[in-house]
């Protein structure tokens, strides 16, 4: 759901920039006070597994593609949403600026529906369910993350006028809804392996 | 431990990067395939003339727009996503590195 520059008026791409950057700016200050030098190397590794399973496109019914985002299982994972905003963020400047991969203007928008709003709903959804089970918090949470940006963004493009607010959310809805599996499966299989082989890797587990 | 994290990583991304040009379906995605169907084209002719671009995109050029290289296929795509991941990687580390909390040693 990378939005194009073309797609988003002028105002509305800096207001999202705007908006975004003061996200980002906290999530830097996540960074200074709760990443530790040992999460360093998953951080990173983190990024690069979430760039390549990105450009991995899987098909969903009516002839549309879809892929994972990443923001809900960073969250979980480092057991915080501005891990996800930061890990977005990033991953969406090098998409962007290398690969053409969403606007540079959009860009804002971008990191507010897949880092922020996926950041948040993934780690909140994760957290209220996971005393119940890991694997199924953690396919909610994903899939809720998908969901709910897809909605976000559909909103932003009516309200920039691109869109038809129904028509766009019945569309970007359907299609994230089935698209959120694939997020909510890849969270699940990575967190519990994770939760199973290294659970001191995950944060959100190993803290209460 | 940690280094093991790190290639342990590498190593899974850079397989997925490898794959992803020949197993990632070319279908629109859920974004595309809904503006295909109910864009407002001068709303989106506005934006794009506002901007000076021909179609929608991004306002700055890109060295592999959509993970390609031109001119050589697959070859290219999967040269594009090694190197894309390898800035991923480099990034995020350096990034981190920059931003991690102070070490209390």
């Amino acid at each position: 759901m990378h939005i194009p520059d073309g797609f988003l008026p002028i105002w509305e791409s800096i207001l999202f920039w705007i908006i975004s950057l003061i996200f980002v700016a906290k999530s830097i200050m996540w960074a200074k006070n709760n990443l530790d030098e040992k999460s360093v190397p998953l951080f990173a590794a983190l990024a690069a597994g979430i760039f390549a399973i990105q450009a991995m496109n899987m098909p969903i019914p009516w002839g549309t593609s879809g892929h994972m985002v990443g923001s809900a299982l960073t969250a979980i994972i480092f057991d915080s949403p501005w891990a996800g905003v930061l890990m977005l963020t990033l991953v969406l400047i090098v998409q962007g600026l290398f690969f053409a991969d969403g606007g540079l203007l959009a860009m804002g928008a971008n990191i507010f529906n897949m880092g922020i709003i996926g950041g948040f709903v993934g780690y909140y959804v994760f957290k209220a369910l996971k005393k119940s089970n890991v694997a199924l918090a953690s396919f909610l949470g994903g899939w809720c993350a998908t969901f709910l940006a897809a909605i976000a963004c559909a909103i932003e493009l009516a309200i920039g006028g691109v869109f038809p607010l129904d028509k766009g959310l019945m569309y970007m809805g359907l299609y994230h809804a089935v698209i959120g599996i694939i997020e909510g499966v890849i969270t699940a299989i990575v967190v519990s392996y994770l939760s199973s082989t290294k659970p001191d890797l995950v944060k959100s587990l190993s803290t209460q | 431990m940690d280094n093991k994290i790190l290639i342990g990583g590498l190593i899974v991304a850079i397989i997925i990067a490898i794959l992803a040009p020949f197993l990632a379906s070319s279908n629109p995605d859920g974004l595309e395939s809904t503006a295909e169907k109910i864009i407002n084209e001068d709303a989106l002719h506005k934006n794009l003339q506002a901007l000076g671009l021909e179609e929608e995109g991004t306002v700055a050029p890109s060295p592999m727009p959509d993970y390609s290289i031109e001119g050589m296929g697959k070859v290219g795509e999967v040269i594009a996503m090694i190197v894309g991941t390898l800035i991923m990687l480099a990034l995020a580390y350096g990034v981190a590195i920059v931003l991690k909390k102070p070490s209390s040693n």
